[in-house]
């Protein structure tokens, strides 16, 4: 009688070793990386550019920043909230970092803008040059938007998507007001290098022989890869092998449970939110740093879609209690792909932005799918 | 005199466990009834055979003389019967008219027939509340009603379907005694208006007040029928419990030591639990009995910091209690919630992470959490307790039996090395065997000095269980009891105690 | 009750007409030109296209759901109604039914997505959010759609001295008001936005009674961007871009609660006003073009805020009562 009530209930036995292939396949932490491949290999014959080296440098390199980004949003996600504003705290900080550490400042560009003689002036910001130090204040600065937020999503019960929505708003719009919409250049070297340099590059292919004897050069280990490597096990580890990443996973799976077992769960959803912008700031720092600028609108628009669809189609839920980092690797790996072979297509950026919102309707029915096969199996 | 329902060898089986067995009554029309038992007796059972909610697996029911077999609570209501239980089904941001109409508004005539009369609406719901004698505005937003005007406008909506059997399943319990009266006063006239009425309830007095026949439930069964003349309240509680105490309960391995450990005293919350002073002793097991409502649970939640008391002290081996359940783990408190699904499990995630979640914090490393140590830690809770469960690390709580799951809410305390463990009925839910394991592993943590607040609804389970029992009444302990002198009879009527004051 | 209660009671039902009177004065006060008649009526105008979407967008925020695809349905309708008329030769009567029926059928899709698939309302519509736009830029292959002539002299007419959009409106909101109070459809959606279970036990069409909101919101935000077209013109790549955003802060800035149940065509004149106002507010007084938002979001989180304040009381009220106070 025990043992019956203990074994899950089997299904009719016609349905169930496929419905087991399917379970077993939905549910594997593999999968989304073998779908990856397999769009890959179908593609391959078709459309022979996506696997030349320079393409695949250049997918790597797009890689990077947006997985930084979607690495916070996956601890938001994994408690069972949303981070809409992240987009905005990477037009903020990028523009709050470049207006600190550059190294002139055009009058004829910033004189209207309101940080004109106060954080820059003609030769420079007020931390010209220094790099860490505006490095610190850019993760101040994305730091604070994450504890507004948290706060009043932990504190006051208000709707995270609405809290995120509303910051999304006030945070883009202060960016832009700052330097009133223009870009700041004029960067320091070592600003740039984060995004551009390459430590390890690979040479592909014969000498081209004509007059400069010269190799194809493909980047492979930049900066930006090791910051994102670095940042995904640091917070592998984070999530899989602290308390906190525990309790983290204990207050999407229950909150009501998690606060009785003495988690302590307001200060959580504090962090994760303030995580969740820490995140977003560092991807400021590779993309303003690929840019060569800092731009009060980076992240504006469908770059939601990028994070949100990479995040989700990874396998983290949307209702909370399931999240991996190495999940989220892949599904930006899958993200990336994907706008790497629609533009390859010379598909126009609508018809992207179309595919992408269809694939995270998809990534959403999957999540529902996985959760009632779950409950299925149980 | 015609039966509205009559049941002619009903039963249920759950997973091959009787709730209900062979029960054979007619209900006879325009009558009250009072069907009485005690917790798990069968009544919830019945009544959502009667609903439509489960089907019986034996017998079957007559409905004015037709085979009546429910599929769902749609059929129900359109046979004519209506339930009115404590949890209502309104709508706060409606009207009293529109929650009395809101599955069929009437009409304007003609070309305006798409939009809602509302005058007629509002006549219409006068009249069903004058019926009532209920004073209420019909347009009034439900939001602004107490508690109690919120279950008679429940009431008239059943009149107004034309409900021909109408059942109340405690229906008082957050009643004042005004409002009550006002209750019972409808209920009277539901009988003069040849309505038949199911009244459940715990308060005897009431039952007996109200209705016109008795009937008993025990085990699922019918232990005794009769018009209410022949049951003063002491043959009803005789009839309720006169069963065995089973041997399941351990025998108490170890008397209770002397350090108290937990201290009450005048505990008060507006509204919840007033005056309430305790003591639980290391090594002893107290019990605390009490009706449906009577605010034990609440006594738990605020003993563990989730809601706020107004007045009052409470002590753990000699330091007050503060902060939130995180503070209190620390000092010493662990909570077994009444609600497993709710309150208590991740249900989705493993075993392994529902058994360390509230230690997690001990369980570190030099580096981060010790994996090791957590597969350790889990692996001797699943033989403390002695759960039955394949993978720890992988399979998930959901697929774990009732019993097992309730294994998994105590065993994940134990790591904390809690000095008082309040438990909220630890074991509903939970089948016969696993059962006996429960017990016993609350006595060895007792053994070990730890002290036990154990919560039920079941009588029995505490006095077989427990040193003390302490009964609550609307929030107050009116009473305790040693083990040497309890008395299932006085008990039981201390719970009630409150109760037959206020009727009489 | 406390008089804090008190207050906060006051604050969350008179909170929307209070903040408009407050906006109003300070804005009046700070800058005489905002009280002119003609700069009064002109404020109304525009507020009719946010209000017709907001209208809408509080049939869904009843039900405690959300339509985040508004924006793109603008478009796409506005677009469909362009193409009818370019193409077809259509006139303004049957560019206004295809603009309509466009809508109806964008929502349609997200009632199917939310009612039949059960993805939540937040990400169903964050997706054809998307979907919509893409498709839309996909039709005009970019490029701007001008609209004939007789459009704007529709759009920009007036009865009886009162502009076609303000009477559009109006009659939009009136019509809601009557659906949503004395019909029996109107009072299921308030019982299903209360309680979602009590509405499927009393026999409720419940799925029903979801899509239906969905299929009305993307109408009326379709009729919206018509309206705005036909004062405008022209309809660029751009048309309705993130005003899913004004049209929900118009909803709850107006008194429609995000956790479904309170709220009313009321709250979509009120809010659609307010917002107006601040904006217009903003443009007399001469604060920096880039401010604006900001200022904009501030009075938003406010009014999300004082929701959510209104929500946890009524929360409190729901808990169980063991020693009710005797009378």
């Amino acid at each position: 009688m025990t043992a019956m009530l203990t074994q899950p209930v089997p299904a009719t036995p016609a349905a169930r070793p496929l419905r087991r292939t399917l379970a077993r396949a939905l549910l594997s932490d593999w999968f989304v990386l073998w779908l990856t491949l397999a769009y890959f290999l179908i593609l391959l014959p078709v459309l022979p550019t996506l696997g030349t080296p320079a393409n695949l440098a250049n997918l790597l390199s797009n890689a990077w920043p947006l997985l930084v980004v979607a690495l916070g949003q996956t601890f938001v996600m994994t408690i069972g909230g949303i981070d809409l504003s992240q987009g905005a705290v990477i037009g903020l900080t990028s523009t709050l970092g470049a207006a600190l550490i550059a190294t002139a400042g055009p009058p004829e560009v910033l004189s209207k803008a309101p940080i004109w003689g106060l954080l820059i002036f003609e030769d420079g910001g007020v931390l010209a040059g220094q790099l860490w130090l505006g490095l610190l204040a850019m993760l101040l600065a994305g730091a604070l938007v994450g504890l507004v937020n948290g706060t009043l999503v932990a504190w006051l019960d208000m709707p995270a998507f609405m809290v995120t929505l509303v910051s999304l708003i006030t945070v883009g719009a202060f960016a832009i007001w700052l330097t009133q919409s223009e870009n700041i250049r004029n960067l320091p070297d070592s600003y740039v290098a984060l995004g551009k340099g390459e430590i390890v590059s690979v040479y592909i292919g014969p000498k081209e022989e004509p007059q400069i004897p010269r190799r194809q050069v493909h980047e492979l280990v930049t900066y930006a890869a090791l910051v994102a490597v670095t940042l995904a096990v640091a917070l592998h580890l984070l999530l899989e092998r602290t308390a906190f990443g525990r309790q983290v996973l204990a207050v999407g799976a229950n909150r009501r449970a998690a606060e009785i077992a003495g988690v302590p769960v307001r200060r959580i959803i504090v962090l994760v939110f303030v995580l969740s912008s820490l995140c977003a700031t560092v991807g400021a720092v590779l993309y303003s740093a690929r840019l060569e600028a800092g731009r009060p609108t980076l992240g504006e628009g469908t770059f939601l879609l990028d994070v949100i669809g990479a995040t989700v189609i990874g396998g983290t839920s949307l209702f909370g209690g399931k999240g991996k980092v190495l999940w989220t690797v892949f599904g930006v790996l899958f993200f990336v792909l994907l706008s790497n072979s629609l533009n390859l297509m010379n598909l126009s950026t609508f018809h992207i932005d179309m595919v992408k919102g269809g694939v995270i309707l998809a990534a959403a029915l999957l999540d529902v799918a996985r959760t009632r096969l779950l409950r299925g199996m149980a | 005199m015609t039966a509205l329902l009559r049941f002619e060898g009903l039963g249920k089986d759950w997973f091959g466990v009787p709730a209900v067995r062979d029960l054979s009554l007619d209900i006879p029309e325009g009558r009250v009834l009072g069907l009485i038992g005690e917790n798990g007796a069968g009544k919830s059972t019945l009544m959502n055979m009667i609903g439509g909610i489960t089907a019986p697996t034996h017998g079957r029911m007559l409905w004015r003389g037709q085979p009546y077999a429910p599929a769902s609570a749609a059929d129900a209501r359109a046979a004519g019967i209506a339930f009115i239980h404590q949890e209502l089904n309104l709508f706060t941001n409606l009207t009293v008219a529109e929650n009395l109409f809101i599955d069929g508004f009437p009409r304007r005539p003609g070309l305006l027939r798409p939009f809602i009369d509302r005058r007629a609406m509002r006549d219409r719901a006068a009249e069903v509340l004058a019926r009532l004698a209920l004073d209420l505005p019909p347009e009034r937003t439900l939001d602004s009603l107490s508690p109690g005007e919120r279950q008679l406008v429940e009431i008239a909506r059943a009149l107004h379907h034309d409900a021909a059997l109408i059942i109340f399943d405690e229906p008082t319990t957050s009643l004042t005694p005004r409002e009550t009266d006002r209750l019972f006063q409808a209920i009277e006239g539901l009988r003069a208006a040849g309505k038949t009425v199911i009244y459940i309830s715990h308060i005897l007095a009431d039952v007996q007040r109200l209705s016109d026949g008795i009937a008993v439930l025990r085990d699922g069964r019918l232990v005794g029928e009769g018009p209410v003349a022949d049951f003063d309240i002491p043959r009803m509680i005789r009839t309720m419990i006169g069963r065995d105490l089973a041997a399941v309960y351990p025998s108490r391995t170890a008397p209770p030591r002397g350090r108290p450990v937990l201290e009450v005293q005048g505990l008060s919350a507006p509204g919840v639990i007033e005056d309430v002073s305790l003591t639980v002793r290391e090594g002893e097991i107290l019990g605390l009995f009490g009706l449906m409502g009577s605010g034990r649970s609440e006594l738990a939640r605020i003993l563990m910091g989730l809601d706020p008391a107004m007045r009052g002290d409470a002590r753990l081996l000699g330091h007050p209690l503060r902060g939130g359940p995180r503070d209190r783990i620390r000092q010493g408190l662990a909570f077994v919630t009444e609600n497993r699904r709710e309150e208590g499990l991740m249900m989705d995630a493993s075993i392994r992470d529902n058994l360390t979640l509230p230690a997690i914090e001990r369980l570190r490393g030099p580096l981060g959490l010790d994996a090791d140590r957590i597969a350790d830690t889990a692996q001797a809770l699943r033989e403390t307790v002695r759960l039955k469960a394949q993978d720890l690390a992988r399979q998930p709580v959901r697929s774990l039996s009732g019993g097992n799951q309730q294994k998994v809410v105590i065993g994940k305390w134990l790591p904390t090395e809690p000095r008082l463990f309040i438990l909220d009925e630890p074991t509903r839910g939970v089948d016969v065997g696993a059962r006996s394991e429960i017990y016993g592993l609350m006595d060895r943590l007792a053994a070990e000095g730890a002290g036990l607040l154990v919560i039920s609804s079941e009588l029995d389970e505490l006095m077989g269980l427990c040193d003390r029992i302490s009964v609550m009444s609307r929030g107050e302990v009116v009473a305790t009891f040693d083990r040497a002198r309890f008395d299932e009879r006085r008990i039981i009527a201390s719970a009630f105690r409150q109760a037959e004051g206020d009727a009489a | 009750m406390t008089s804090t209660q008190g207050a906060l009671d006051v604050a969350t039902r008179m909170g929307a007409v209070l903040m408009l009177v407050a906006i109003v004065l300070v804005f009046g006060v700070l800058t005489p030109g905002f009280l002119a008649p003609d700069s009064l009526a002109n404020t109304v105008k525009q507020s009719s296209f946010i209000g017709i979407a907001a209208v809408g967008m509080v049939f869904v925020l009843l039900t405690a759901g959300i339509d985040l695809s508004v924006g793109s349905v603008m478009f796409l309708g506005s677009l469909v109604a362009g193409l009818v008329m370019r193409d077809a030769g259509a006139g303004v009567g049957l560019a206004l039914l295809a603009c309509l029926a466009t809508g109806a059928i964008l929502g349609a899709i997200n009632a199917v997505l939310i009612v039949g698939l059960r993805v939540i309302p937040f990400i169903v519509t964050l997706s054809t959010l998307f979907l919509y736009r893409g498709f839309g830029t996909w039709l005009t292959e970019s490029r701007q759609l001008d609209f004939p002539d007789e459009v704007r002299s529709f759009g920009l007419a007036s009865v009886g001295g009162i502009p076609v959009p303000i009477l559009i409106f109006a009659a939009v909101a009136l019509l809601a008001h009557v659906i949503l109070r004395h019909t029996a459809f109107g009072r299921h959606v308030y019982a299903f936005g209360n309680d979602p279970l009590a509405a499927a036990k009393a026999g409720l069409p419940v799925r029903r009674i979801q899509a239906t909101v969905y299929v009305v919101s993307g109408t009326l935000a379709a009729l919206a961007g018509f309206v705005l077209i036909s004062q405008i013109g022209r309809l660029d790549a751009g048309f309705g871009e993130g005003r899913e955003f004004d049209v929900i802060a118009a909803a709850v800035l107006g008194g429609a609660s995000l956790f479904g149940g309170i709220g009313g065509a009321g709250s979509a004149v009120l809010g659609a006003l307010t917002i107006q106002a601040v904006k217009a507010g903003l443009v007399f007084s001469g604060v920096n073009l880039y401010l604006q938002p900001l200022l904009q979001g501030a009075v938003i989180l406010l009014a999300v805020f004082l929701d959510g304040l209104r929500e946890a009381r009524l929360r409190s009220l729901r808990r169980r009562v063991i020693r009710p106070r005797t009378a």
